[in-house]
């Protein structure tokens, strides 16, 4: 049993044990009322056919009792039940009312017992039907009488119980594994609530939490629940404010740096090599600590889902070309299959997205081989290609989320945000990325959004 | 250089610009003189460093941390382009300040603006604003916004290649309403109504290709400059200043309508 709860689930071992528990109870219960009812119908058949047997033996007595009355004759003129048959014996000699029924019909203790004087029933086999046998000796006649009466009516009255009941006790199990699954199904749904919530929270919906029950068995569990949720939602919304803030922060003094890079860089002329290279790495650093803030503002804002409120139908094609394009990369490099390629997005947002998935190609990837768009099963896909190295399929998750770098040879002039950065994107505008291997060697990443419902068509 | 000379040149040809009558607010653009710009930043870094690099550029630059100094500055009356944060200190903050430059003046205002959301972009558009930058900025970008304000300014003035469309009646039945596209004014009857540079520019666009739909992306590259990436919103609540200013009811416009999807076209009456 232990095995099997270990196997089974709680509601499929609830719904066993109450169908075992409801066949027991409607199985004896049943029988019961078969045996009772059996014995009782039984009873009354044999003591109607002794009452029969005595009131036919007694005109079979006075029959023969007139003087040179034949055997043969009374026993014609005996009128038995339909089916009954009469046999009589007197001085060895055997006389039946049915002509293929023979002495031998009737078993030898009440042959014994009325030929010592001795009234008896019995059970017995009339061709192949069940009977009842009277014995009644007639000793005023110095002859044996015998009555043999077919219970075949009392068989298929107790067929037809045996069928109700038994048919009763399959309904009643059937019911009970019913009862079972229902009671189960209560005492689980609980949990299922716990289930799917817990699932709405791992997806992101933070604000899921399990209703109010009045239930005092649940209400303990709930209220721990929703605490611990709460608690979590907290923690999680103080760690996205801290990084807000400190972004916000850096707001102001990176603007100065940048500014004042471009002052210094002004003022160069006829500086020093030594200076220049210092003026170079110090405006590298900056606008590499700028492309970082900025990573870190946009997943700020998904995060918050303000861009939410500035969606539209984008051209993917489009706006894939004009990407290309305003950062000085060759257009021969975009190739559009088919059209219209249109999701409903944030277009600043999705602008940077595929920004940063040219600028990984070009930093980790050797550089921009192919970027295409195209659409496959209602989802429009940014296909961009590289040469590089490739990614290990063991790194394929992991290589977009926050600062993490695959492989030490890496470049480290990324913001280390850019690709998870195009997964927050991705998953804000209900699509998804990923990384595959590309034909011939590197890596191809793939965004992938729903397409936008046809009637929209391309945006104004 | 050469390209802010011819620009010099155009606007010492223009002497309708000043029909509006601005007690403040005289554009300089039309001197020899590089634009005059006032920086209003309380952040010391971005203010120090934004005026060196607009200096830089060759702009005439007059900074101040609060609003209330740069009001009482006495070169207030001679700004070209005032560049506002929107955050400042104590007292008054940037959305104030929008406020009061164009109470006095239609001089075209740039946002420096902390924040990307929508609801204080809109909020300072709708005080306003000609555009705006976010932080953290590169000083290419507003290069890039007063490069394109200053090729907005001259399309003031008639330009030859509209010589034949210099008066556009947008409301025969109201004043009437025309834009004089000579003189770079908006009249209803005999008074002047005042718009500022932006928003004279965006009715002139739509006044060109009347009865026609103009995209919002297309006003957006025609009007600001800006390109595919542009915020659509700054038409969006161009549009609407325009509106209080032209039509009789604003809320039910007649003349500048929106075609839902496609853009936005003024069916003159």
């Amino acid at each position: 049993m232990r095995i099997g709860r270990a196997h089974l689930g709680v509601r499929a071992t609830s719904t066993v044990s109450f169908a075992v528990l409801a066949l027991v109870i409607s199985a004896v219960l049943a029988g019961g009322t078969y045996l009772t009812a059996r014995h009782f119908l039984l009873g009354q058949r044999e003591d109607t056919a002794a009452r029969q047997s005595f009131v036919d033996a007694a005109l079979v007595r006075e029959g023969l009792l007139t003087a040179g009355a034949e055997v043969s004759e009374v026993l014609d003129s005996t009128s038995p039940p339909p089916g009954a048959v009469v046999v009589i014996e007197r001085d060895g000699a055997w006389y039946s009312s049915s002509l293929d029924t023979e002495a031998e019909a009737i078993p030898t203790h009440i042959r014994r017992l009325a030929s010592k004087g001795q009234s008896a029933q019995a059970w017995t086999l009339l061709g192949t039907q069940p009977a009842i046998v009277v014995g009644v000796p007639i000793p005023a006649v110095r002859a044996q009488f015998y009555e043999l009466s077919p219970t075949t009516e009392l068989d298929s009255t107790l067929r037809t119980l045996a069928a109700v009941l038994g048919a009763f006790a399959l309904v009643t199990t059937v019911a009970g594994a019913l009862i079972g699954r229902a009671a189960s199904a209560r005492v689980v749904a609980p949990l299922e609530d716990v289930a799917s919530a817990t699932a709405d929270i791992a997806a992101g919906r933070m604000t899921t939490r399990l209703p109010a029950t009045s239930d005092p068995d649940l209400a303990v569990i709930v209220g721990s629940f929703n605490t611990m949720v709460e608690a979590l939602d907290q923690r999680m919304r103080r760690d996205a404010r801290f990084a807000a803030d400190v972004a916000h922060e850096l707001r102001s003094p990176v603007t100065t740096l940048m500014t004042s890079v471009t002052v210094l860089r002004g003022t160069e002329a006829g500086a020093t090599g030594r200076r220049r290279a210092a003026t170079d790495l110090v405006e590298r650093e900056v606008r590499r600590l700028h492309r970082s803030l900025e990573h870190l503002l946009e997943l700020g804002r998904l995060e918050a889902g303000v861009l939410e409120l500035d969606r539209g139908p984008v051209d993917v094609g489009e706006l894939v070309t004009h990407t290309v394009r305003d950062t000085m990369r060759p257009e021969e490099l975009v190739t559009l299959v088919g059209s219209p390629l249109v999701v409903v997005a944030n277009k600043a947002i999705l602008h940077r997205a595929v920004v940063n998935l040219l600028d990984n190609a070009d930093v980790h990837g050797g550089g921009t081989r192919e970027v295409t768009v195209g659409c496959a099963a209602d989802q429009v896909q940014v296909r961009v290609a590289d040469a590089g190295p490739g990614v290990p399929t063991a790194e394929r998750d992991r290589v977009f989320e926050r600062f993490v770098r695959v492989g030490s040879r890496g470049s480290r002039s990324g913001s280390g945000l850019g690709l998870s950065l195009v997964a927050e994107t991705a998953h804000a505008h209900g699509g998804s990325v990923w990384c595959e291997e590309r034909p011939g060697g590197g890596a191809t990443f793939v965004l992938s959004l729903p397409a936008a419902p046809a009637s929209r068509g391309a945006g104004a | 250089m050469t390209s802010v000379t011819a620009i010099s040149l155009r606007f010492d040809d223009n002497c309708g610009r000043h029909a509006v009558g601005e007690p403040a607010g005289r554009l300089r653009w039309q001197t020899a003189v590089m634009p005059r710009l006032l920086v209003l930043e309380d952040d010391d870094g971005i203010r120090v460093s934004l005026a060196m690099a607009l200096e830089d550029e060759g702009y005439e630059t007059t900074s101040h941390p609060d609003a209330e100094a740069a009001l009482r500055d006495p070169v207030f009356g001679e700004v070209d382009v005032f560049l506002v944060d929107l955050m400042l200190g104590a007292g008054m903050d940037g959305f104030d300040f929008i406020r009061e430059v164009r109470r006095r003046s239609d001089v075209p205002v740039i946002v420096l603006s902390a924040k990307a959301d929508t609801h204080d972009i809109v909020a300072a558009l709708e005080a306003g604003a000609d555009d705006y930058v976010t932080k953290p900025f590169e000083i290419k970008e507003v290069s890039a916004r007063l490069r394109a304000l200053r090729r907005r300014l001259p399309t003031r003035v008639a330009e030859p290649s509209h010589a034949g469309t210099g008066e556009f009646v947008i409301d025969s039945a109201n004043g009437p309403l025309v834009l004089d596209a000579h003189a770079g004014v908006l009249r209803r009857g005999a008074d002047a109504v005042h718009v500022t540079v932006t928003e004279y520019h965006l009715l002139r666009e739509l006044a060109t290709s009347a009865g026609q739909v103009l995209s919002r992306q297309a006003l957006l590259e025609r009007v600001w400059d800006h390109g595919y990436f542009g915020d659509q919103r700054i038409v969006d609540v161009h549009v609407r200043r325009v509106r209080t200013k032209i039509e009789v009811d604003a809320s039910e416009p007649r003349l500048l309508v929106t075609v839902r999807g496609l853009g936005y076209r003024l069916d003159c009456a």
